[in-house]
């Protein structure tokens, strides 16, 4: 729309202190972090004889919170591997295949978006125990697989828009040339819903990634990502702003580079779930 | 991926409910394959939960996260994507900067919100001081405090119970983090609504006021739906933000409905309470499938 010059000032004017306003809580976490404790406590928007260092990092790093990153690094890549490949012979099926209770098994898999992951946390730890998943690094198997059944849904519902995109005259022209479904599916649908594949896969990934509460509850010490090391380090009675920070920038900066980086794919995605659903 | 769906969603789904007619604690976990050690109890968890005053106080806390939290994300995230829809030359800076916390993890933002509360160095705290806003209120029902945002900020009192402030420090956490996903949705509602249907009503005499009420609003009904609805599950799970923020404290001040489940589950290891977290969950995902029942019924339907 074309507005006179006033109005585009008065949008400019409204929106840009807002903006700046909704960025005050990122830039405290990073001035936060890269200042020492002791001239935090002046509040980091003071500038008078201001020193920055990368040593919260350094420290943070050294007391674990190495370890803590490549357990997420582990347990997110696993998981988004194994869901968008299984996500994705799902949603051939569920698209362009006819099976018995196909509606009933949508209808399941769907309630995985609005149920709360309390209905399935409780049974898991003993189950693991049963399934001899919950020792070593075998427990990185079992949480990639929670999250793979708890995704499940959004892949389907999510991809399912990008795979009924595929022209149903390609589908049977490969038919008639006598293409099996592997083959359609490899050679047909797959190259054509590529975009929306990425997309998901972002999404996953950062949904993953940002995960507590499964990891909270299902993972020893040792295997836990970074979230919960976040969570373990922030406490009221101690003060160490200067680590948690730290930490908290370092649990930003993955999904961060990848909206940063993709961010087309993202938005887009969100947009396809937003308006089909 | 139905057998991984089945293994890891749908069987301990059906534990779940099965395992919450049952008493139990996780240190001695109620198992199918064991009838011997099983401890029937019927719906005596569910009796339990329901009368518990606990649960009651979560139900409080919960309840002003359901009424506040999808109100606030509505309204902003419709209002910034309006502003942002006529600025198209900023609009995708903008825009990304609303977006951006949505990539943040929720355990992230709450310890970004701690900071921003801080009674010695939280930008807010300094604040208040500094614009000498630092004040009480005692106003009928209503008592306020600024600047002790997560120690007391105040209470309304009902008579028969209190409504906790403090809710609403931690409901703003989320709503920060949050708001994103409605900048997203509202977008694309925005971006259908067509150019030249807009310019078309313009040269036809139309005020600004009968365009936004017979193009835009129309327009918006679906978004608003979106948007109410997934907030609304995300206020009712909410979890992360609590946790890393207050645990649920101080006492049970901000204790929401998924807290109070997992100290059951995994802190009060003690008594056995891992029946009533089940009986609490069983109660949470009936709440939430029967109120996004139209949601899901159009959903399945157009599965074919």
């Amino acid at each position: 729309m074309r507005q006179s010059r006033p109005t585009t000032l008065l949008l400019y004017g409204a929106l840009t202190p807002f903006s700046l306003l909704w960025l005050i809580p990122v830039m405290t976490a990073f001035m936060t972090s890269i200042r020492p404790l002791d001239e935090i406590r002046g509040g980091w928007w003071s500038f008078e004889g201001a020193t920055f260092t990368l040593g919260n990092y350094v420290r943070a790093w050294d007391q674990g919170l190495s370890s803590f990153v490549l357990n997420s690094f582990v347990i997110t890549l696993g998981s988004v591997a194994v869901t968008v490949a299984t996500g994705a012979l799902a949603t051939y099926a569920f698209t362009h295949l006819s099976f018995r209770f196909k509606r009933l098994w949508f209808f399941l898999l769907i309630t995985t978006m609005i149920v709360p992951i309390q209905l399935i946390l409780i049974p898991l730890l003993p189950w693991f125990r049963t399934l001899g998943l919950d020792q070593g690094a075998r427990q990185f198997i079992g949480i990639i697989l929670v999250h793979t059944g708890f995704g499940a849904g959004w892949a389907v519902f999510m991809l399912s828009a990008f795979f009924r995109d595929v022209p149903k005259e390609l589908l049977e022209a490969g038919q008639i040339d006598g293409a099996s479904h592997w083959d359609q599916f490899r050679r047909i649908v797959l190259p054509l819903a590529l975009p929306g594949i990425v997309s998901f896969a972002i999404i996953d990934f950062i949904f993953v990634w940002n995960d507590l509460l499964l990891a909270l509850t299902l993972l020893q010490r040792d295997f836990q990502p970074i979230q919960v090391g976040l969570a373990n380090l922030q406490s009221p009675h101690l003060a160490q702003q200067d680590l948690v920070s730290a930490g908290a920038i370092l649990a930003i900066l993955p999904p961060l580079g990848l909206f940063a980086a993709l961010n087309r794919y993202y938005v887009r995605g969100l947009f396809a779930g937003g308006t089909k659903g | 991926m139905l057998a991984i769906f089945t293994l890891f969603y749908l069987w301990p789904a059906f534990n779940t409910l099965v395992g919450s007619t049952f008493r139990w604690g996780l240190l001695n976990p109620w198992n199918i394959a064991r009838p011997d050690d099983w401890d029937f109890v019927g719906l005596q968890n569910y009796v339990d939960t329901l009368s518990s005053a606990r649960f009651w106080n979560a139900v409080l806390n919960t309840g002003l996260w359901l009424v506040v939290f999808p109100v606030m994300v509505t309204l902003v995230s419709m209002l910034v994507s309006i502003l942002i829809w006529q600025t198209p030359r900023a609009g995708a800076a903008f825009r990304t900067v609303f977006i951006l916390p949505m990539t943040i993890s929720l355990a992230a933002a709450g310890v970004i919100w701690t900071f921003m509360y801080d009674p010695d160095f939280g930008v807010l705290t300094r604040f208040v001081e500094w614009a000498g806003i630092d004040f009480g209120v005692d106003w009928g029902p209503l008592h306020f405090q600024t600047s002790q945002w997560l120690s007391d900020p105040g209470v309304i009192d009902l008579g028969f119970s209190q409504i906790r402030l403090i809710n609403l420090s931690l409901i703003v956490a989320g709503f920060w983090a949050f708001t994103g996903f409605g900048v997203i949705t509202f977008t694309a509602g925005l971006t259908a609504v067509s150019e030249e249907l807009v310019e078309a009503a313009r040269v036809d005499g139309a005020t600004a006021r009968q365009v936004i009420r017979h193009i835009l609003v129309p327009q918006l009904k679906g978004p608003v739906t979106i948007v109410g609805t997934i907030s609304v599950i995300f206020a009712l799970r909410t979890f992360d933000v609590v946790w890393v923020i207050t645990q649920g404290g101080p006492a049970q001040d901000s204790e929401v409905l998924a807290v109070l489940l997992w100290k059951q589950a995994f802190v009060f290891l003690d008594s056995p309470q891992a029946g009533l977290a089940t009986a609490l969950a069983i109660i949470m995902s009936i709440v939430l499938i029967v109120g996004a029942w139209p949601y899901l019924r159009d959903l399945t339907r157009e599965q074919r």
